[in-house]
């Protein structure tokens, strides 16, 4: 493989990355491949010695989106997060999917049903004391109140739930890397 | 011994070797990862990666020196703290091979 070549497939492997990231990367092979040439070996011979640039590039994305979880807890980073590890190759996707889409799907109903328990709360309370659907005025407002409360809670538990989930997912990740790749990960032998 | 079980014995001790070798001088990557795969066999791509993550633990540090041939080299050279880790990690290792020694001596 040329050193146009090895770089190409290691640049596109990178894509999604911050640009900077990106050229950070690219320029330490960069000069990997100059360094090799000045001394006398061949871009093949090189590129042979780096390895495969496509999974060069899928380990220091993995890094990268574990990394971003762990320094920001949003949905997004969630998401990269799980598909860092999953594109690893890692997590044996055929066993995992069935096992994890129910979760989701479950969690996913509890997220619904939160907000849709809220509005029905909240519908209570509004109409209950305008319309006078139940006996007294307060009676419908304390109801409506109850509810709402009840949805937020529950509300609360499935986003509790939903940011263990990926925490274990990201621990599994990591612990994969830290077998496979402690050239990465490092840090095991330290302690 | 199969061939995974040597890679990853490999990797768990190549921060240990990337330390040591620059506790004995400062080196550019080119110059540590071609040492690294001559001495133990470890594919040169993966020593990048390490050095990142190095760097960014505080282990190492990096300055600039005008090469003879192209552009100027990024060399490493260990902070306090890779000292420590070094030295940390160092008797770990001594400790940990002395007692696999001697289970394999053990089972002649």
């Amino acid at each position: 493989m040329s050193r146009e070549l090895f770089l190409g497939r290691l640049r596109t492997g990178l894509a999604g990355l911050p640009p900077e990231t990106i050229s950070d990367y690219v320029s330490d092979y960069a000069a990997h491949f100059d360094e090799g040439i000045a001394a006398g070996r061949s871009e093949a011979d090189v590129a042979a010695g780096l390895g495969d640039p496509a999974r060069l590039a899928r380990e220091l994305k993995a890094e990268a989106g574990l990394k971003r979880w762990e320094a920001e807890r949003n949905p997004s980073a969630a998401a990269g997060a799980i598909f860092a590890v999953l594109g690893l190759g890692v997590v044996d996707v055929l066993i995992l999917l069935p096992i994890l889409l129910p979760i989701l799907g479950t969690l996913l109903g509890f997220a619904i049903a939160s907000v849709v328990g809220f509005g029905a709360g909240a519908f209570v309370f509004v109409i209950g004391a305008f319309a006078g659907v139940a006996r007294d005025v307060a009676a419908a407002m304390l109801a409506g109140l109850g509810v709402m409360a009840g949805f937020v809670s529950l509300g609360a538990l499935t986003a509790l739930v939903t940011i263990g989930l990926v925490n274990a997912l990201v621990w599994y990740g990591r612990l994969h890397l830290k077998l496979l790749k402690p050239a990465l990960e490092g840090g095991e032998v330290r302690s | 011994m199969p061939e995974a079980v040597q890679v990853q014995l490999k990797r768990g001790v190549l921060e240990l070797c990337v330390l040591a070798l620059l506790s004995r001088a400062d080196a550019y990557a080119y110059d540590i990862a071609a040492r690294l795969a001559a001495a133990i066999d470890m594919g040169e791509g993966t020593i990048y990666p390490l050095m990142r993550r190095m760097q960014s633990d505080g282990l190492v540090d990096t300055y600039l020196v005008e090469s003879p041939s192209g552009p100027p080299r990024k060399y490493y050279r260990l902070t306090p703290a890779g000292r420590t880790s070094l030295s940390a990690q160092k008797v770990e290792w001594t400790s940990f091979s002395a007692a696999v020694g001697e289970i394999l001596g053990d089972e002649k």
